[in-house]
């Protein structure tokens, strides 16, 4: 199994003994190298985890191993630690442990290993370097740890995670109280995780918000491991806390740029798109009509082409103005979200518009009970409302003055806005694909269909949002917004 | 004298491009007559009356169709056009005249088997003027 070329060079440049764990039966294979390290013969040794445990590995560190070893036999958890293990002679030998994940990456191996790579320092002056290293790494990168007890039924932090924590030194925390050290929101993860580490030893490596003794929420890395008996029964989980609000935070604004690039990068597209077919239009005909001045003789006829260049100059112009009204509403600054009450970005619009309202003697009822406001683009929202009640308008109904209701609500956590009305209504059969999409005749088309649902459409789901519209013939329209 | 088109058929909501096209025809004389629908469901009005009552010289011989309009925009018209053509019992010839410049529309145009071409606007007098005389023969 280990015959491959490459393991033998790596094994030979370590230099170091190392045990193979198999499955099925479970069994550890000790190579020889290990036990000479210790001054036997491969012969005069039971090569077993539990005679190791019970008589080889100094009780100090037995604890600490089992649980390294059974995660990493049944969870793949690599691990690195140092022990100490009784010679032959009797005295005790410094080794540091390390799996699979030392070996170069290029390596695939299908068997667990664990290395042992003799130390031949004091050991005491070991762990006092060790110990004070512990501390200084521990406040440096902000890292408590913690260990809950199943059998004492106690939960232990250390000196840094009751500081990071914001509980003073002499706080002693208990499992029932955890709800309290997470926020809200993450409750239930921290206890499925917390209890999936406990019943099937699963372990977990997560960023989740906790709550310190202040209030104050943050986030934390959490990492959790079960620990083992003798009897290979859990018995514990044990872990660090990492606060990590720092980084978590430019993470999290870092995200929101992105989307928020990502929106006016898709926005731009659209934008371009635009601008190409709709100026292309105007540019092809110009090209045809040079074409034809070029190619016909009758100096009459010349003078009359030129003169349709002015009226090409003249929907190019109109064509732009457009562009720049779009341009306008993408660039502006005031583009910002901001908390807007929907009756304030409605009298906007209606006193834009009090004429058209009244000539028409259109009747607007509304009802923003449910929903008063919103964080949103108010250039946007005032755009949305401009559009749909100038529709409303525009498209009434012969026989009936417009009655147009507008009203918010919220269903399933989500934000909406809905507009009716009693005008002619639109056969969604012919244009139902067609209602927002936008024509190129809205450059010089009279009824303006076309530019301003397309302009809304584009608004709403530049904001994540959706619109959607159910009409009938005669009866009336209904657009409803989804933030 | 040459041969010459009979019928040809403009379906484009572009008035401009319309006009210009029919003095290019008139100039050039490259055709006998010209109809013109604005979008494709007028078109495709003309062409169902005319199963009932067919007459040969009332079907265009080439028929120039835009892409984005109004009202039933070229894909439609083309959708349902090729559904009756055969029924018109007369060979007719389509180009699409489009200004988008997208490759999914071009090669979309390329696969439907009664698209003749796609040509993309501007189209040159000269492309126009070697499209009548190659379908006049």
């Amino acid at each position: 199994m280990l015959q491959n070329e490459l393991f033998n060079t790596v094994i030979q440049d370590f230099n170091t003994g190392y045990w193979e764990l198999h499955k099925d039966p479970e069994r550890e294979i000790w190579s020889e190298k290990f036990c000479n390290s210790l001054g036997y013969t491969i012969e005069e040794i039971e090569t077993t985890i539990d005679y190791f445990l019970k008589y080889l590995i100094d009780q100090e560190d037995v604890d600490v191993f089992r649980d390294n070893f059974f995660n990493y036999r049944r969870n793949a958890v690599d691990f690195k630690q140092y022990i100490k293990i009784k010679s032959k002679k009797g005295n005790y030998k410094l080794f540091r442990c390390a799996t699979n994940d030392e070996l170069p990456v290029n390596m695939k191996l299908e068997s667990h290993l664990i290395f042992f790579f003799e130390i031949k320092i004091e050991p005491e002056y070991a762990t006092t370097k060790d110990n004070f290293y512990y501390k200084e790494t521990a406040q440096m990168t902000a890292t408590g740890s913690w260990h809950v007890d199943f059998i004492e039924k106690k939960s232990f932090w250390d000196f840094e995670t009751r500081r990071i924590l914001e509980y003073p030194d002499d706080y002693i925390p208990s499992l029932k109280d955890s709800a309290l050290y997470y926020a809200e929101e993450s409750q239930e993860k921290a206890a499925d995780l917390f209890f999936n580490c406990a019943m099937v030893g699963t372990p977990f490596n997560t960023e989740i918000k906790m709550i310190t003794a202040n209030k104050r929420i943050f986030w934390v890395k959490a990492i959790g491991k079960p620990v083992y008996n003798e009897n290979k029964e859990i018995i514990g989980v044990r872990g660090v806390f990492q606060d990590i609000d720092e980084i978590k935070k430019k993470e999290l604004g870092l995200q929101k740029s992105i989307d928020i690039i990502a929106s006016q990068n898709s926005r731009l597209f659209n934008f371009a798109h635009i601008v190409s077919h709709n100026l292309r239009s105007h540019t092809s005909n110009l090209s045809l009509l040079v074409q034809l001045i070029e190619d016909i003789e009758d100096p009459k006829d010349k003078i009359e082409f030129i003169e349709q260049i002015k009226q090409i100059s003249n929907s190019l112009n109109i064509t732009i103005e457009h562009l720049n009204e779009i341009a306008a509403i993408h660039t502006n600054k005031a583009q910002e979200k901001k908390v807007i009450k929907f009756q304030d970005a409605l009298n906007v619009v209606t006193n834009g518009i009090g004429q058209t309202i009244s000539i028409s003697k259109t009747k607007i009822n509304i009802d923003f009970s449910q929903l008063d406001k919103i964080n949103y683009i108010p250039a946007y929202l005032e755009s949305i409302l401009l559009n749909l009640i100038t529709n409303a308008i525009k498209y009434k109904h012969i026989d009936r003055d417009p009655i147009i209701d507008i009203n918010t609500y919220i269903k399933n956590d989500k934000k909406y806005l809905k507009i009716s009305d009693n005008g002619r209504g639109i056969d969604l059969k012919l244009f139902k694909n067609k209602i927002f999409g936008m024509y190129k005749t809205f450059h010089r088309n009279k009824d303006a269909v076309g530019i301003g649902l397309f302009l809304t459409k584009n608004q709403i789901e530049s904001l994540n949002g959706r619109i959607t519209v159910k009409s009938e013939v005669d009866k009336g329209t209904t657009f409803i917004i989804e933030f | 004298m040459r041969k010459k088109i009979g019928l040809t058929c403009i379906i484009d909501d572009d008035t401009m491009y319309v006009n210009l096209v029919k003095k290019i025809v008139e100039a050039k004389s490259l055709c006998k007559n010209l109809m013109v629908f604005q979008n494709g469901k007028e078109a495709l009005t003309y062409f169902e009356a005319i199963l009932t009552n067919l007459d040969k010289k009332t079907i265009p011989d080439i028929i120039f169709l835009d892409l984005n309009m109004p009202v039933m925009d070229g894909w439609e018209f083309l959708e349902n056009f090729t559904k009756i053509k055969n029924k018109l019992e007369k060979k007719i010839i389509l180009y699409i005249v489009s200004s988008s410049i997208n490759p999914v529309d071009i090669e979309r145009a390329k696969s439907i088997n009664t698209v003749k071409d796609y040509l993309v606007k501007p189209v040159t007098l000269k492309e126009l003027e070697s499209i009548f005389l190659k379908e006049a023969l």
